[in-house]
């Protein structure tokens, strides 16, 4: 009886620590193929927006190694991709992180402006003395997919009424507005724009960004679980997390279109 | 009588403590799985890269002939942008309507000179039984004045009658005239979208319209004076 009780203990243990082991494993595989996605992209942006020698006009490389050579190509950039969007009548995005403002324009004019309260960027991304980087912002970022705790267009759908006796005239709308207003807008080239309300208006506000960033991150979790256990390096989504008021933050999401563009300047 | 087996006190109490401190194991375990994957692994891609860009600002560069033209592309690049992005934004008046919160701005030699409240679209989808329908939005974008008018009158669109449950009459019917409830001016966007007064100053502020911009009578003398046909006009 008790040989047999000290058999069991040991054959639990051993599972349990064979347990651990696979565990473990699988997290320092994770680990490694996550940690190569971010290198992943280095090379893929690197194979589309590197300097490529123009017979005409050969360049010295080294000045990609020069810091005012690649503060001009950083004001370039910025300017060409206003430029592209200026040259249509839609509305888009100008993030200027140098100064912490996000400009709303439209054909060059500036019609609305954000001051950002709080930044955190990618490694990646915040690295402005990059040819690289500095070449992929010199045409604009589209926006792909929206996730938003707000709808774009907030459409009531009403019936018409049959005859004039059914018809009855409109309240005046309700607009108190409270809603939480946290988005998430994902770029063609797998850049990620985070924007939540800085304020908070309802003491479960703060909660609410919580939730709101843990779902998404969840998301991107699953994501990357999948592509993992299909022995596949990740995508890797550099982010801009921003925090600015919330009335900001609606107008923003509100004006932009479903496939807007972004300039970003930093 | 029947005589039952009761276990030892300390033994059960030590066996729940066993169990429950088991499950406590596997619940952090969890949790702390969890949160590396959630935010571990996002924090770890982070890491800078070791191959970041070395700036080296080498004199014996600066020094170079094609070094200084290349300085000099640039900047000459970046001034022609420059030029390129002032020249969408001319000196002549244009007005910005702010949809969400329903603001109008008036400018003049870039230069804010009037701004208030407005009423933009409700966002309301009217529909009918027989499968029509119309969707009451200010349209977003880059627009200008096409006409300006004085004293206008409203023809009634299709919708308005659907909208009172009325019976909508021939295009040229004389119901379809309203006088008076556009206020003194109307300037037209296209398409049917006017800015123009309104009876109901009590809504001034709020998404009441079904497109049109309304403005308060003072302000819309204003931007009748101030803009002309071909004057921009941005919504967002």
């Amino acid at each position: 009886m008790e040989t047999e009780r000290i058999f069991k203990s040991s054959d639990r243990r051993a599972k349990i620590i064979a347990w651990i082991v696979i565990v473990i494993l699988f997290l320092i595989y994770y680990t490694i193929m996550a940690m190569i996605a971010p290198a992943r992209k280095m090379e893929a942006l690197k194979s589309e927006y590197c300097y490529k020698q123009n017979e005409n006009n050969p360049v010295d490389e080294r000045i990609f190694t020069d810091s005012t050579y690649l503060d001009l190509l950083h004001k370039k950039s910025f300017l060409q991709s206003r430029v592209t969007m200026a040259a249509t009548d839609s509305i888009y995005l100008s993030i200027r992180l140098s100064d912490s403002t996000l400009n709303l324009e439209i054909s060059g004019v500036t019609v609305h402006r954000a001051q950002i309260r709080r930044i955190n960027i990618s490694t990646i991304l915040s690295e402005n003395d990059n040819y690289i980087i500095l070449s992929m912002l010199s045409s604009p970022l589209t926006i792909s997919k929206n996730f938003s705790s707000i709808e774009k267009e907030p459409l009531m759908i009403k019936m018409a009424p049959k005859d004039t006796s059914e018809y009855v005239p409109d309240i005046i709308p309700d607009t108190a507005d409270f809603e939480p207003v946290n988005y998430i807008m994902e770029m063609d080239n797998g850049i990620r724009l985070h924007i939540y309300q800085e304020d908070k208006l309802k003491p479960g506000d703060g909660l609410y960004r919580s939730l709101f960033d843990i779902y998404h991150s969840m998301r991107y979790a699953a994501k990357t679980f999948w592509r993992v256990i299909t022995f596949r390096v990740p995508d890797y989504q550099p982010y801009i997390k921003l925090r600015i008021p919330r009335s900001d933050a609606k107008i923003i999401y509100r004006a932009l279109p479903e496939k807007g563009q972004i300039a970003l300047y930093f | 009588m029947d005589e039952k087996r009761i276990p030892d006190d300390g033994f059960l109490k030590g066996d729940v403590i066993r169990i429950v401190f088991n499950w406590l194991l596997i619940v952090i375990a969890a949790i702390s799985l969890l949160a590396f994957l959630l935010y571990g692994i996002p924090a770890l891609q982070e890491i800078p890269p070791t191959g970041r860009t070395i700036i080296t600002n080498s004199d014996e560069l600066k020094k170079d002939e094609s070094y200084k033209k290349q300085i000099t592309l640039i900047k000459r690049d970046i001034q022609r942008l420059t030029w390129r992005y002032n020249s969408y934004t001319s000196g002549l008046s244009y007005m910005v309507i702010n949809t969400t919160d329903n603001l109008f701005y008036l400018y003049r030699n870039k230069k804010l000179i009037r701004q208030g409240h407005c009423s933009t679209g409700s966002f309301k989808m009217l529909k009918t039984e027989e499968g029509r329908s119309w969707v009451f939005k200010t349209p977003k974008g880059k627009f200008w004045i096409h006409g300006k008018t004085k004293n206008p009158s409203w023809r009634r669109p299709d919708w308005s009658f659907v909208e009172e449950g009325l019976p909508i009459p021939p295009q040229d019917h004389y119901s379809r005239w309203e006088y008076g409830v556009l206020g003194d001016y109307a300037l037209s966007l296209g398409d049917g979208y006017l800015i123009h007064g309104t009876i109901y100053k009590r809504f001034l502020g709020m998404p009441v319209t079904h497109g049109c911009v309304r403005m308060n009578d003072d302000d819309l003398e204003a931007i009748f004076n101030t803009l002309n046909i071909g004057s921009k006009v941005f919504i967002f």
